[in-house]
């Protein structure tokens, strides 16, 4: 390109006028914006969200105090204390998850041999107070009552793909 | 026709109020709470240096006083082109001196770097 | 005081709320305007929470900027510091005084009205200068400083190109110049002057402090130049004069280049009898909000001009264009090529 076609260009404000075209193309594209939380995107049955302590569908709890889940987490948020209940069977007295230490890699949901502790896909909660970041057995076995459908239906729809 | 310019006068006068209530509003709503990081000058997050009232570069006022000129040439231009037509070429070349001397003017300052930021 | 005076003081009194009121609610829509078409050209939507498609946003930031609490700042020259709003302000509304709607919605129809808004815009620097001065601080003081620099740059380009326009139309009144470009779209200023179109457009950004002219008061440059100091309802009186000047420069535009108030299909064959060729203030406004988009687009597009550029830009580019231009504008007329008042 010579001096002058150069300089009539610049002249004539070419460049200006490209760069005006590529912002007048992208305001006209649609957008891919989401309204959350009123439109919120599609998550896997894998998601790994707050924690739960599943049942059997008998009502007994499933786990069994193997401590596989505290040996496997990596940010050692997982702590047990277990003791054989009055009829003889192996439980925990106390299984605590500190959800700001945790780092919801799903680990220990893999290592349960009794699919005992598993993440659910509820993610939109949060504290209020100094402590609430620490969930007690009690709380977990009540997430897994609450959750128990969608944590059910998560896990038959993978399982085909396991 | 100087009557036209009453409601320039009242339009300024209420332009001028607005503001004024605005900042007199802001005042009564706002809190008042002064503290001394508060009122400390904004210096990136350091205590100020010196005080604010420092030297400042001549090349502000050189700016301002070529603006001068030019305005005076500008305001010099305006009723020249309004009669443009009735003043015929002798207007124009008559003009062309005045822009010329400008221009003169214009080329010196150019060439002696009043113009270099 | 008699009835005719106090009469005629009512009216004139309702007029002047007319005109302020609607440019002060077009200010407020402007800026959720600018956040939403910005949005847009950055593939994501602007705010849409507050109201209807976020069509409350406005109300929202006016009422957070006037319970916010306005520091004077230590050892600043109070009376200096709150005066300096004001004179930003006054002249960005009161340009509008003389700004012709339509051919008869005229506040005040003087017959030196370009003068009087080229004066007016000239008074703008004022306020700049006193609000730097004023906050005690080397950041405001220095961001005054070149913000008036470049403005007063800036205005001498402008300043040509208007003489241009009004060689091309012998009238010094806005009324006036809008009445020369009658006859069609090819007969509006914007095709026989229209370097001069685009150097007064750009100078207008220029003036206005808008990107990408924006050195003075970019955020990551110098926080915010002048207004630094500045909260609360101060900050959204500077924040109004800003955008009043924008939307009265797209008026100016509008007025000077682009026919005003004069409909494009005044001869047109098919659509010449209908409605859309009536001339009238839809027009006008009309225009305006076209150009008005234009400043939302350069912001968008544009990456920011150092300071020493905008300088350049205005003083060694844009000055011998126009001084050029005022000389080929004078022969074109003289010669006969452009006939006035056609």
């Amino acid at each position: 390109m010579t001096a002058v076609t150069r300089y009539l260009r610049s002249l004539m404000l070419v460049e200006l006028f490209r760069g005006l075209s590529v912002t007048w193309r992208h305001m006209v594209a649609p957008k891919f914006t989401l309204n959350y939380p009123e439109e919120k995107t599609p998550k896997s049955n894998r998601f790994r969200g707050l924690h739960a302590l599943r049942r059997y569908p008998n009502g007994e709890e499933r786990c069994i105090a193997c401590k596989l889940c505290e040996a496997v987490c990596p940010a050692l948020a997982i702590t047990i204390d277990s003791e054989q209940r009055d009829d003889g069977t192996r439980r925990t007295t106390r299984y605590d998850i500190d959800l700001f230490k945790c780092i919801y890699c799903g680990f220990c949901e893999e290592s349960c041999p009794v699919d005992s502790i598993v993440e659910t896909d509820f993610h939109e909660y949060h504290f209020e107070n100094r402590g609430e970041n620490i969930v007690s057995k009690q709380q977990l076995l009540a997430l897994g009552d609450r959750f128990e459908t969608s944590i059910a239906a998560a896990r038959r729809q993978d399982a085909a793909y396991r | 026709m100087l009557n036209e310019y009453w409601p320039i006068l009242l339009f300024l006068i209420i332009a001028a109020g607005m503001g004024a209530a605005l900042v007199v509003i802001g005042s009564v709503l706002g809190p008042k709470r002064p503290d001394d990081e508060k009122l400390s000058a904004y210096e990136c997050g350091f205590e100020a240096f010196e005080d604010a009232r420092m030297k400042f570069d001549v090349r502000y006022y050189l700016v301002a006083i070529l603006f001068i000129i030019f305005d005076l040439e500008i305001a010099f231009l305006f009723p020249w082109a309004v009669v443009l037509e009735q003043i015929g070429w002798t207007g124009f070349w008559a003009m062309m001196v005045f822009l010329g001397l400008l221009v003169v003017g214009f080329i010196y300052e150019w060439k002696k770097g009043a113009l270099e930021w | 005081m008699d009835m005719q005076t106090l009469q005629t003081l009512l009216w004139t009194l309702a007029k002047i709320f007319i005109i302020i009121i609607p440019i002060t609610l077009t200010v407020a829509y402007y800026t959720y305007a600018e956040r939403k078409v910005i949005g847009y050209m950055q593939s994501r939507i602007g705010p849409n929470r507050v109201g209807p498609w976020g069509l409350l946003q406005p109300f929202a930031d006016v009422f957070k900027l006037l319970f916010k609490e306005i520091i004077l700042p230590a050892n600043a020259n109070k009376f200096l510091f709150y005066l300096a709003p004001v004179l930003t302000l006054g002249p960005a509304l009161a340009a509008w005084a003389v700004v012709p709607f339509s051919d008869w919605l005229i506040l005040a129809d003087i017959n030196a009205s370009l003068l009087y808004v080229l004066a007016l815009t000239s008074m703008g620097v004022y306020g700049i200068i006193v609000a730097g001065w004023a906050s005690n601080s080397k950041y405001a003081f220095l961001g005054a400083l070149r913000s008036a620099a470049q403005i007063i740059s800036y205005e001498i380009a402008m300043g040509f190109a208007l003489v241009c326009v009004l060689i091309a139309a012998g009238d010094i009144s806005l009324k006036g110049i809008v009445e020369a470009q009658q006859g069609g779209v090819f007969d509006w200023f914007w095709l026989p002057l229209l370097p001069m179109f685009m150097v007064y457009f750009i100078s207008g950004v220029a003036e206005t402090n808008r990107a990408p002219f924006d050195v003075a008061e970019g955020e990551s440059e110098i926080v915010a130049g002048f207004h630094v100091e500045y909260a609360g309802a101060a900050f959204a009186v500077f924040f109004l004069a800003e955008y009043a000047n924008m939307i009265l420069i797209s008026a100016l535009t509008a007025l000077l280049f682009a026919g005003g108030w004069l409909s494009p299909f005044e001869n047109v064959p098919v659509l010449g009898g209908t409605l859309l060729a009536t001339h009238g203030i839809g027009w006008f406004l009309a225009k305006t909000v076209f150009f008005m988009f234009f400043f939302l687009w350069f912001r968008a597009t544009f990456p920011r001009y150092r300071y020493d550029q905008i300088m350049r830009l205005g003083w060694k580019v844009l000055i011998p264009i126009t001084i050029v231009w005022v000389v080929v504008a004078a022969v074109l007329v003289l010669t006969g090529a452009i006939v006035r008042g056609s």
